[in-house]
Formats: structure tokens, sequence, C-alpha cells
């Protein structure tokens, strides 16, 4: 999502955002095909590499990229203290880490950390609009859904306002924090219900009112802004399959751990 | 519900129902967003406690079908969850949107199979398993699932199926009931024989 601070806009805010989720889709599929150690490293740091484009400054980016540690822990401990594996390294009650599980736990790591990067790389250098207009354009989504998404993103801040309101209402008669897994439960329910009735009634209003104006006839549309594809698509993805390439020469040339090839 | 202006016929996703639909996966997506941070907590803890509250991304494709019953809503209100919480910079990237669609494609099979016309708690639990599975496909792909010790990747999918059964299933049953309260869920279905006798009546 674009937000709201300024940025530099770099030739990757001005790739076609249907190559970009394409090759992002990819990307994804690829990594789960890597079971190779140092290549799937190689992999990673490339991928936070390509953050240098997105436009935004480095000390925002690490704001930004803050959950990734959690991720990264998240993912690798998991498997590392209850992987299975031949090598025992250490063993303390149920947690049990092997030689194999330590690096298969890494992997995950890295491969979280790989797609956590592009992810935001993605979000930071694509606006909703751009890529819903490329996807209507290029990629045959039919206008309703399109617009649908684009109104409905629309309806965050009005959301979020509504969510103030309900809270200082609820705090002004008198609503104390509890603990109870019931009170915490019915909480949920004060919030929930009348956010979304609000968003349900506030949608059919907008859906009746495009109709109204005949949006969605069966007419050929035209478009405020045309995306297109240009030089800078190929580029990209030329730079994607390098990326993917050099680390894969790279990896089984210079292995990081000699004898950790295959983490399966 | 003939409505003007809409070339389609009463079978497909009109117009109303696609906004309606997306509108409510934006609030669940950003939901999503939000629980992300909250999954990596507790899963460090390591035995899978983090698992029971996955079944919070399961909740938009069931609770959407429960509000709107027709064929689709399941699968366009996960995968808009998942997309909004993707531009949003998800933790997990892309890769949640091929997640979202597959675990709305689980639920989806479901509701299919009972032909759109049931409703009840125990199809909509079926179909928040139905959700588990998908996500489960490429958790053994992506997550090496199959890797883990035997006892561990049991627990892992047990706790999986029972949250997502709490939450995607029984969870978003009272949710749903709970709004039909308010009425909102009254323009979203077709006109009833109820309210026609009542048009009659006057």
């Amino acid at each position: 999502m674009q937000l709201t601070f300024p940025h530099r806009r770099t030739w990757l805010h001005r790739v076609n955002p249907v190559v970009k989720l394409v090759l992002f889709s990819l990307w994804f599929f690829a990594i789960i095909l890597i079971h190779d150690f140092s290549v799937m490293i190689n992999v990673a740091i490339g991928s936070v590499l390509l953050l240098i484009w997105s436009g935004h400054p480095w000390k925002r980016l690490l704001l930004y990229a803050s959950p990734f540690l959690l991720v990264f822990v998240s993912s690798t401990t998991g498997m590392m203290f209850f992987g299975s594996g031949e090598t025992p390294w250490f063993k303390w009650g149920i947690v049990n880490i092997t030689e194999e599980s330590f690096y298969r736990g890494l992997h995950l790591g890295f491969r979280a950390l790989s797609m956590a990067a592009v992810g935001l790389l993605f979000g930071l250098t694509t606006r909703p609009v751009d890529l819903f207009y490329a996807l209507m354009q290029k990629a045959k989504l039919p206008p309703k859904y399109a617009y649908s998404f684009l109104a409905a993103m629309r309806m965050i801040p009005i959301l979020v306002e509504e969510f103030q309101t309900l809270r200082h209402a609820l705090k002004i008669r008198g609503m104390k924090k509890q603990g109870k897994l019931m009170t915490i439960y019915r909480t949920w329910h004060r919030y929930a219900i009348p956010l979304l009735a609000q968003s349900i009634r506030r949608a059919h209003r907008i859906a009746v009112a495009m109709e109204a104006k005949r949006f969605a006839g069966g007419a050929k549309r035209t478009y405020y802004y045309i995306i297109g594809f240009t030089y800078r698509d190929i580029a990209f993805a030329a730079l994607t399959a390098v990326l993917f390439a050099a680390s894969f020469a790279a990896g089984i040339q210079w292995p990081y751990i000699a004898d950790i090839t295959d983490v399966r | 519900m003939a409505r003007a202006g809409q070339g389609t016929k009463s079978r497909g996703l009109k117009l109303t129902d696609i906004l309606v639909t997306i509108v409510i996966a934006v609030v669940f997506g950003i939901i999503y967003k939000v629980w992300g941070p909250m999954y990596d907590v507790v899963k460090p803890i390591g035995v899978h406690a983090e698992q029971t509250v996955y079944g919070m991304w399961f909740l938009a494709g069931t609770f959407a079908f429960l509000l709107i019953r027709k064929p689709g809503v399941a699968v366009l209100a996960e995968v808009a969850a998942a997309s909004v919480s993707a531009l949003l910079g998800s933790e997990w990237g892309i890769s949640t949107l091929w997640y979202g669609l597959l675990q709305g494609l689980g639920a989806e099979i479901i509701f299919a199979l009972f032909l759109y016309r049931n409703a009840s708690v125990w199809v909509v639990s079926l179909a928040s398993i139905g959700a588990a599975a998908g996500s489960l496909v490429l958790d053994f792909g992506y997550g090496y699932i199959k890797e883990l010790s035997a006892w561990n990747y049991t627990l892992l999918i047990g706790l999986r199926v029972i949250g997502s059964v709490v939450i995607a299933g029984i969870l978003a049953y009272y949710l749903s009931k709970a709004l039909e309260l308010t009425g909102v869920t009254k323009v979203l279905r077709p006109a009833s024989k109820q309210d026609f006798d009542a048009l009659n009546r006057a």
C-alpha cells in the first residue's frame, strides 16, 4: 500500500504491477523448490538487496523490516527444535536439535526472509490504483471486481475513524478492560458487529449508486490511467533471472557449509 | 431480487455481492495483518500453541459465505483479504495470496458439496477444516512439515484443525447470527416468501 510518507519514485515503481505480481509469485514457487542451503542464503541476500530500489530511506526500511526478525526467529526455531535428523547436537526435554534440523530451520528462516523482503518491495513500489488498473487492462480482471476493490480500499480510513468513535463511546459509558476469556469474546462482539454492520450498509449503498450510474454495463471501458508494458518490465524480469542464476551458480560453486547441500 | 442495470442472471455474483464481500474481506484483511505478529510471538514456544490461532486466517471465507450464500463468495473473500494484507506489507509477502487462494478453495469445495444450500454450524465447521487442508497443502512444500518429528507434526495438524473449527467454524457462525439480528443481512438475500406475503397483506 502506498504509504503517505515522502519517498523517491524509482524505476521499480514504473514496472507494470502485473509483471511484478507474476514474477513474485514465481519467486514463491521457485523458493519452494530450492532445497540447497547455500543457494537459499544467496537468494535471501539478493531479495534484501533489491530493497535499495524501494525509494524509501534506509532508516524507515529498517522500521518496516523489524517484523522480519520476528518471522525469521519464529520460522527457524520450530523446525530447529523439533525437526527430525540423525546427528544429535543438543537435547533438553522435548527440544531435540540435530545438525539436520538446525540447518533446515535456518533454511526456513531464509525462505521467510526472502518472501518478506520481496513482499515489502511489492507493497512499497505498487500503488493499489496502478495494480487494479493494470489487472483490468492486462490481466482481464472484470471491472466489477477491480472497482469493488478500489472502493473497499477507500473505506479503510473511514473504518479506522469508526473504530475510534466506537472506542470513545464505549469508554465514556464506563467500559473497563477485563481479562476473562468470556469478556474478551464480548469485547470482540462489541467492536466487530457495529463495524461490520456499518461496512455492509455502506457497501450496499455504494453498489446501488454505482449501478444507478450504469456501472458494469457491457460497453467497452476507457481508462484514465493507461498502464502498458515497457522495457523496464523486461529489465526487471531479466534481473530476477540473473539473481536466481547467480545464486545457484555461486551456491553450488562455493557452498557455505561443505557437507550440507539438500536440507530435506 | 431483480436489479436494473445489471446484465447478469441471478445465479452469478452481482455488483452488490462482490462489493459487500470485498468490503468484509478488507475488514478481515486488516485483522489478518495485525494477527501476524501475534502468531509469531506465540510460535517459538514450540508446542505449536500458535496453530490454535491459525484459524483466524480462514475466517473471511466462511464468514462471507454465511452472509452471502452464493458460489464463489468464499474464494473471493479469502483472496481479497489475503491481497489486502499483502498490500499492507505482510511478513509473508506474496505467498499470502496463494495461501488465501488455496484456503478459499478448500472452504468453497465443502460449500459446493452441499450445493450452497446448507449453512449450518456443522457445514461451516467442515468448510473450515477444508480451509485448513488447503493451507496445509502449501505448508508441506514451504514449511517442510514432513521433516518435523512425527509427534510434532501430528500435533501441528491437530491443533490447526481444532483452532480453525473453533474460530472459522463456530465463532464465524455465531458472529453471523449476531449480525443477522442487526438486520443488515436482509439487503443481501433474495426476497423470501414471507416478504411477498407481507406485501399482499398490505
